[in-house]
C-alpha cells in the first residue's frame, strides 16, 4: 500500500475547504481520483509554513506545488484523467495556462491588493492563522509578491499606471470567465460526466471567488452572471466535500466500497455513488450506532 | 479604425542580423506571418532601439497610419477594427479553446525561450550578452544587456520558473509541444481548412526555435520530435513565405531568419 499522504494547507471559511486557490485544486483533484489524503490545515502551531503551500509528504518525500503534487498521485495511480482522450489531455493544459495568464492576476488582486479586501477580509484571516510574530509579517509579505507579479506579468514599462493595469487584468478575468462559461455549457464537468484535472483547477480558482464575502467585488458579481459555472462549484462542493462524515458506519460502508474496486488505477469517483451515501447519510439507521 | 490598411504600414523590430534575440524574432515572426495570412502588406524595418520606440516596451510593433500597436494580441484586435480577421468563421467553444492554446504557447513556450536567454548562463554569455547590446557602444552595451537580465530574473522569480533547473523547462516544453502536436492531429491548420492567430503563434514559435542556432539542440530537438508540427511550419513557410513576390520583404525576413540567427 503506498505510505499514507498528509497535505499541508490554508484551511477554510465561508463553506469552503480551504481558501487558498492552490490548495483548493489538490485537495479538489484528491477528492475525484480518490486519493486518501490526511488534510492539515495551517494553524497557530509552530509548524508554520515556511515554503510554499500546498505541501504533500508521505514518508520522506515533500512536494510542494500543485502541479508536482498531481503529478506525484498520478504517479501513485490516482489518477483522474484516464479516460480523456490526447486531444482532451491537451486541451487541460491549454485552459490551464488561460486560468494562469488571465484570472489569477485578477484572483490575486482581489484578494491582497484591493486595499479595503486586504485590510478588512485577507489579512485578519490570515494572520489569525499564523503564529504570533510571523503573523505580522507573512500577511504583508504575501501582498506583496501578489503585487510584484501582477505587475512584472501584466504592468508595462514604468510609467506605467496602476488603474490601468488594474482595468486590464480585469477585463482580461471577466472575458476568462465568460470563455469557461461558454465552454462548459450546459454540462457537469468539463469532459463529460466524471471529475477531472481541468475541473479541480477551474474549481480552485472560481470557488474562492465565488464564496468569500469582501467588501470589493466586481469578480464575483460577474461569476453570479454566469450560472453554469455557479451551479458547477456548487455541484462540487455539495457531491465531494460535505462528505466530512464523523460516522464510523459510514465510513465503513464507503471503505468497502473502495477495497471492491479490482482495477489498479483508482477511478475517479462518480457522482451517483457519493450521492446515494450522501442521501442515507440522514435517513438512515446507522446514525443511530454510537461507534 | 475606419480606414483601410494603408500601403505604408510598418512592421519595427530589432536588427536581423546582430541584434534580435529568439524570443522577439519568435514574436516578430508571428505578426509577420499573421498579417501575411490577412493578406495585408507590411515593411519590416529593423532599429536598434525598437523596443524603446514600442509602447509597450515589447517588439514587435506596427505602425499604420497614425497608430502604433504592439504585440499580437492588440494587433489581432486592431486589424479586426478594420474589418479584417481570421477567426470569424469559428464559433464560440472554438473561439475558447483557440485563446486558451494562445496561452499556453505565451506561457509555456515563450517563457522557455526567456529563460533559455536569460537564465541559463551558457547561453547567456555566449549569445545573447554578446547580441544584445552590440549596436551600441562600450558599457552601454553591457550596462543594457545586465539591466535586461536583470529585469527577465526578476520576472521569473514572480511566477515560480526561477527554481526551474533547464532539464525541467525542456521537459515543459516537450509537454506544451506534445500538447500543441496532439491538437493539431493530421490537420491543416489548427482550426479546419483556414488558419487563424493560432497558427500564426505557433508557426512564429516553432519555426524560430527549428531554425535557430544555439549552444545545445536539444530545445529543436524537442520540437522535431513531432513530425506534424514541423510539416506544420514547412507548410506555412511555403505558402505564405515563398509563394509571394521574390523580393517581398517577408520572404526575405524568413531567408535571413534562417541565416542569421546562425553563428
Amino acid at each position: 500500500m503506498a505510505a499514507p499522504m498528509e497535505l499541508s494547507c490554508w484551511g477554510g471559511d465561508w463553506g469552503l475547504p480551504s481558501l487558498h486557490p492552490e490548495s483548493l485544486t489538490v485537495m479538489a483533484y484528491a477528492k475525484f481520483s480518490g486519493a486518501p489524503l490526511t488534510v492539515n490545515t495551517i494553524n497557530k502551531s509552530w509548524r508554520a509554513p515556511k515554503g510554499d503551500v500546498p505541501v504533500l509528504i508521505s514518508a520522506d518525500i515533500v512536494i510542494s506545488q500543485p502541479a508536482k503534487i498531481l503529478n506525484f498521485l498520478r504517479k501513485q495511480k490516482y489518477n483522474a484523467d484516464y479516460e480523456l482522450s490526447a486531444k482532451q489531455g491537451a486541451d487541460t493544459l491549454a485552459y490551464i495556462a488561460l486560468l494562469e495568464e488571465k484570472l489569477l492576476p485578477a484572483l490575486l488582486h482581489t484578494f491582497w491588493v484591493e486595499a479595503e479586501n486586504y485590510r478588512s477580509v485577507t489579512k485578519p484571516w490570515f494572520a489569525s492563522r499564523i503564529p504570533f510574530p510571523l503573523s505580522l509579517y507573512l500577511p504583508g509579505k504575501m501582498s506583496r509578491e501578489a503585487l510584484n507579479r501582477i505587475l512584472l506579468t501584466r504592468g508595462g514599462p514604468p510609467p506605467y499606471s496602476l488603474t490601468e493595469v488594474e482595468a486590464q487584468i480585469y477585463r482580461d478575468a471577466k472575458e476568462c470567465l465568460n470563455l469557461l462559461s461558454k465552454r462548459l455549457g450546459t454540462s457537469q464537468f468539463f469532459f463529460g460526466d466524471t471529475p477531472t484535472t481541468l475541473d479541480a483547477f477551474v474549481f480552485g480558482f472560481l470557488a474562492p471567488i465565488y464564496k468569500v464575502c469582501f467588501p470589493r467585488v466586481q469578480l464575483q458579481e460577474h461569476l453570479k452572471q454566469l450560472p453554469n459555472l455557479c451551479h458547477f462549484c456548487d455541484d462540487i462542493l455539495t457531491c465531494y466535500f460535505r462528505l466530512t462524515v464523523a460516522d464510523s458506519a459510514l465510513i465503513i460502508s464507503l471503505q468497502m466500497d473502495d477495497s471492491l474496486r479490482k482495477s489498479p488505477q483508482h477511478p475517479p469517483r462518480k457522482l451517483t455513488t457519493l450521492k446515494l451515501a450522501a442521501g442515507g447519510e440522514e435517513s438512515s439507521p446507522w446514525n443511530r450506532l454510537s461507534p | 479604425a475606419a480606414e483601410p490598411w494603408p500601403e505604408n504600414a510598418v512592421l519595427y523590430q530589432q536588427l536581423k542580423e546582430e541584434q534580435i534575440l529568439l524570443s522577439d524574432n519568435a514574436s516578430s515572426l508571428a505578426v509577420q506571418a499573421f498579417l501575411q495570412m490577412c493578406n495585408l502588406p507590411i515593411r519590416v524595418v529593423c532599429r536598434a532601439n525598437a523596443e524603446y520606440m514600442s509602447p509597450s516596451g515589447k517588439v514587435p510593433f506596427i505602425h499604420v497610419g497614425n497608430q502604433v500597436v504592439s504585440e499580437l494580441g492588440p494587433i489581432v484586435q486592431f486589424v479586426k477594427a478594420k474589418g479584417h480577421s481570421l477567426s470569424d468563421g469559428l464559433d464560440e467553444v472554438q473561439k475558447a479553446e483557440m485563446k486558451a492554446y494562445m496561452e499556453l504557447v505565451n506561457n509555456m513556450l515563450l517563457t522557455a525561450e526567456l529563460y533559455l536567454q536569460w537564465c541559463d548562463d551558457v547561453t547567456v554569455e555566449e549569445i545573447t550578452h554578446p547580441r544584445y547590446g552590440s549596436p551600441y557602444p562600450w558599457p552601454l552595451n553591457h550596462i543594457l544587456s545586465y539591466q535586461k537580465q536583470w529585469e527577465v530574473r526578476r520576472k521569473m522569480k514572480a511566477i515560480g520558473w526561477a527554481g526551474k533547473t533547464l532539464e525541467q523547462v525542456l521537459e515543459d516544453v516537450d509537454q506544451c509541444c506534445q500538447a500543441l502536436s496532439q491538437r493539431l492531429g493530421t490537420q491543416l491548420y489548427f482550426f479546419n481548412k483556414q488558419p487563424t492567430e493560432l497558427d500564426a503563434l505557433v508557426f512564429g514559435h516553432l519555426f524560430t526555435i527549428l531554425t535557430t542556432q544555439l549552444t545545445t539542440d536539444e530545445l529543436s530537438e524537442k520540437v522535431k520530435n513531432y513530425s506534424n508540427l514541423t510539416a506544420f511550419c514547412r507548410r506555412i513557410e511555403q505558402q505564405y513565405f515563398e509563394g509571394h513576390d521574390r523580393d517581398s520583404s517577408a520572404t526575405v525576413a524568413a531567408r535571413s531568419a534562417k541565416r542569421s540567427l546562425l553563428r
